[in-house]
């Protein structure tokens, strides 16, 4: 047996008298001017009457009675908690059963593994408004509608895609599916590949089926992938407001209108600066609540 | 110091001149209109304009070619000067809000186009230049009523020019209904005839977006509705106001609840998706723009084409009628004379010859008379149409109203609420903004 030299790590000395903290201070002031300063300019304008029609801003808390008292933020809060916890749910449960198929296929030498993978990805580069008028012309309830047409084809009565409220929030969580599936695949795909091959052989040894492999085997050593995964998916799609507008607009009536199209409306139709940056604010603390809460989940110390 | 031309260099000088003989108005408009420029490129005066890409940089060549030549002509009349030019994206109401916001921190555009129904929010940010200066009194009066008191101010302060203007009529084909409806019972009643026909009945804008709003607008003014009274105060809810208000909600309510019109309408918020139906053959009826009477001869073989007529919005009764006006204004951003000069320029070439090729509705009487293109029979339909015009008020509170309306009729119309509780919500939603401005 070779002996392993002793590794020696620098003094702390050669780090700079400060410590790590020079090392540091490039990607803090980056972090710092590219997002605590629009964070800060957010919360100080949500403490203003500012307008976007010029009037001086003063000091105001009316902002934050209008915003959080309007009666329709209780409509719009509930639109969001639908479409963020059903679209969140199915872009994980498509994502990993697609990232299972993938690594099973490949495990099998299967050809067009790679090819698979690359035409899940290409619904994640569609930009949003673009994905949301491509799923409006497909939801098109006119006679000559894509998918309704097919619907008749096969003998099935039309759905009323887009003018019926309920089945509206059913599209435009179809529509961010479609599109947010790849990225869980992704990095549900890498997280599979991490897993130890021998886990899987003993579990055979121990004539485990498949659905125990998957729950006993598969789940536990994925579960910081997912939670990882169910922040990021969560806090994006919660700021999503580029495919709504295009599908529904919100609409019909306020049947889709979530708090980031909301947030975007008060401030672009009615000029109200202040109160959108209170809905910007509300919008961070729920992101930051949800993430703090799915992080308390994580495994700690394990290193994975 | 003077260089004397080489052999080689004179040739090309003389080709140079030859080529410019040739070929004048291509060469200038090849060199002098770029994706970002009107002008020549080391001129030492710059104007920035914004504008939208429907003309210039229109994705038809035909257009993009014609006022590539506008553009240059009047260009070249003003030597020593480029216009650099800023597209706006489709995200209109984004955009025009950013336009002030940049204005207001002085990084605004020189001169934009702004949209009619933006303009009260301009002047309320007072970032408009009064273009006075460069318009003579038989000029304003030649504007029609509606678009004069639009771009003036309190003081008299002309501040834009609203270089087209639009409306809202009924198309029909007229192999399916061949008499235009004159009243609300009656465009039902042809609604539901279409439907027995094998069409999907009445196509209208109720979706979320400002064109619902403006389109079913007509339709309260008939009645001699008013949005906001005198000191702009919103007042649509309150009142005579209010009756009128519901019954106007309660006839498209009816339309669709009778199956004159199809539930999808909560769904249309774009009126490319009633030329769509017009061209599939599945809708014999729809409230459009006048616009879109040459997108459908462009579009339909002729044939089809042919059965097509317009006809003024039908009102409560024959006499009781109104059509939304909109349209676009060129405004200046900049104090110096120069820029709002150029700026009113450049607003002359849309209006004059730039309406004439793109067949738009002028908005001053004259220029009916000026241009041929505004010949066909279709134009007196408009021009009639125009006496009943009724343009958006001219406050900043309208954009808030015009969300409420949309949301109102989405939900009335998909049976989530009734007229009497989502005018309340509206009206309480409306108050709170306005009460923030």
């Amino acid at each position: 047996m070779t002996a392993r030299p002793e590794v020696t790590h620098p003094p702390r000395s050669r780090l700079g008298r400060g410590g790590p903290f020079p090392w540091l201070l490039p990607v803090g002031l980056t972090i710092a001017l590219f997002y605590l300063i629009p964070i800060l300019d957010a919360l100080r304008l949500a403490f203003t009457d500012a307008s976007l029609l010029g009037r001086e801003a003063r000091f105001s808390l009316d902002a934050f009675g209008a915003m959080l008292g309007s009666p329709a933020l209780g409509t719009v809060l509930r639109n969001t908690g639908v479409y963020v916890v059903a679209s969140v749910t199915g872009q994980m449960a498509l994502g990993l059963v697609i990232a299972l198929l993938v690594v099973r296929g490949e495990r099998h030498r299967l050809p067009g593994m790679v090819a698979v993978r690359t035409i899940v990805l290409a619904a994640w580069v569609i930009p949003g408004i673009a994905n949301g008028v491509l799923w409006q012309m497909l939801f098109s309830e006119a006679p000559f509608g894509a998918v309704n047409s097919t619907l008749r084809l096969i003998g099935l009565p039309p759905v009323a895609w887009l003018s019926d409220p309920g089945m509206a929030m059913v599209s435009v969580i179809l529509a961010t599916v479609w599109q947010g599936t790849a990225y869980s695949m992704i990095l549900l795909y890498a997280a599979l590949r991490t897993i130890d091959e021998t886990l899987y052989e003993a579990a055979a040894v121990d004539a485990a089926t498949p659905l125990e492999r998957f729950w006993f085997i598969t789940l536990p050593e994925l579960r910081s992938a997912l939670l990882v995964n169910a922040i990021l998916v969560m806090v994006m799609t919660l700021n999503t407001f580029d495919v709504v507008i295009a599908l529904t607009g919100g609409g019909p009536g306020r049947a889709t209108e979530v708090l980031a199209l909301h947030t975007y409306t008060t401030v672009f139709r009615g000029f109200d600066l202040a109160g959108g940056s209170v809905l910007a604010i509300l919008l961070l603390m729920i992101s930051m609540l949800a993430a703090i809460g799915i992080a308390a989940a994580l495994p700690r110390g394990e290193g994975r | 110091m003077t260089l004397r031309p080489t052999a080689p260099a004179f040739a090309s000088t003389l080709a140079l001149a030859v080529a410019l003989a040739g070929g004048a108005a291509t060469a200038q408009s090849g060199d002098l209109v770029t994706r970002d420029r009107v002008g020549p490129a080391d001129a030492g005066n710059v104007l920035t304009f914004r504008l939208t890409a429907f003309d210039l940089y229109s994705s038809d060549p035909a257009t993009a070619e014609a006022f590539a030549g506008f553009f240059t002509d009047m260009i070249l009349q003003h030597p020593g000067w480029r216009i650099e030019t800023q597209l706006q994206t489709g995200a209109i109401a984004q955009e025009q809000a950013r336009i002030i916001e940049q204005s207001l921190a002085g990084r605004g555009p020189d001169c934009a186009m702004v949209d009619s129904s933006q303009l009260a929010a301009f002047k309320t940010a007072g970032v408009l230049a009064p273009m006075n200066d460069f318009y003579t009194e038989e000029e304003l009066a030649d504007f029609f009523p509606f678009v004069r008191e639009g771009i003036t101010d309190a003081e008299g302060n002309v501040l834009a020019h609203w270089w087209f203007t639009d409306l809202r009529v009924l198309y029909r084909d007229t192999s399916v209904i061949p008499d235009a409806p004159e009243t609300w019972d009656e465009l039902q009643a042809a609604g539901l005839a279409s439907v027995e026909a094998g069409f999907e009945g009445l196509l209208f804008n109720a979706g979320r977006d400002e064109a619902t709003a403006f389109d079913w607008l007509a339709h309260f003014w008939a009645q001699g509705g008013e949005l906001v009274d005198e000191a702009g105060t919103p007042v649509f809810f309150e009142g005579d106001n209010r009756e009128k208000f519901l019954t106007a909600v309660q006839f498209y309510a009816d339309l669709v609840d009778s199956g004159a019109a199809p539930r999808r309408v909560t769904s249309i918020s774009n009126y490319d998706d009633m030329l769509a139906a017009a061209a599939a053959g599945s809708t014999a009826m729809f409230i459009g723009g006048n616009w879109m009477f040459g997108q459908i001869q462009n579009t339909l073989d002729a044939e089809a084409a042919a059965n097509w007529a317009v006809s003024p919005l039908p009102g409560p009764t024959p006499d009781q009628r109104a059509t939304g006006t909109g349209g676009w204004t060129i405004a200046a951003l900049s104090d110096d004379p120069g820029k709002v000069a150029i700026c009113a320029d450049i607003a002359r070439l849309y209006a004059g010859p730039g309406n004439a090729f793109q067949r738009l509705l002028p908005t001053q009487t004259s220029l009916f008379a000026e241009f041929e293109a505004f010949d066909g029979p279709e134009f007196d339909v408009f021009v009639a149409a125009l006496q009943d015009g009724v343009a958006r008020p001219g406050v900043a509170i309208y954009p808030e109203i015009s969300n409420q309306i949309q949301i109102l009729l989405g939900e009335v119309l998909s049976g989530a609420s009734d007229p009497e509780t989502a005018l309340d919500a509206a009206a309480a939603a409306v108050m709170a903004a306005y009460a923030r401005q």
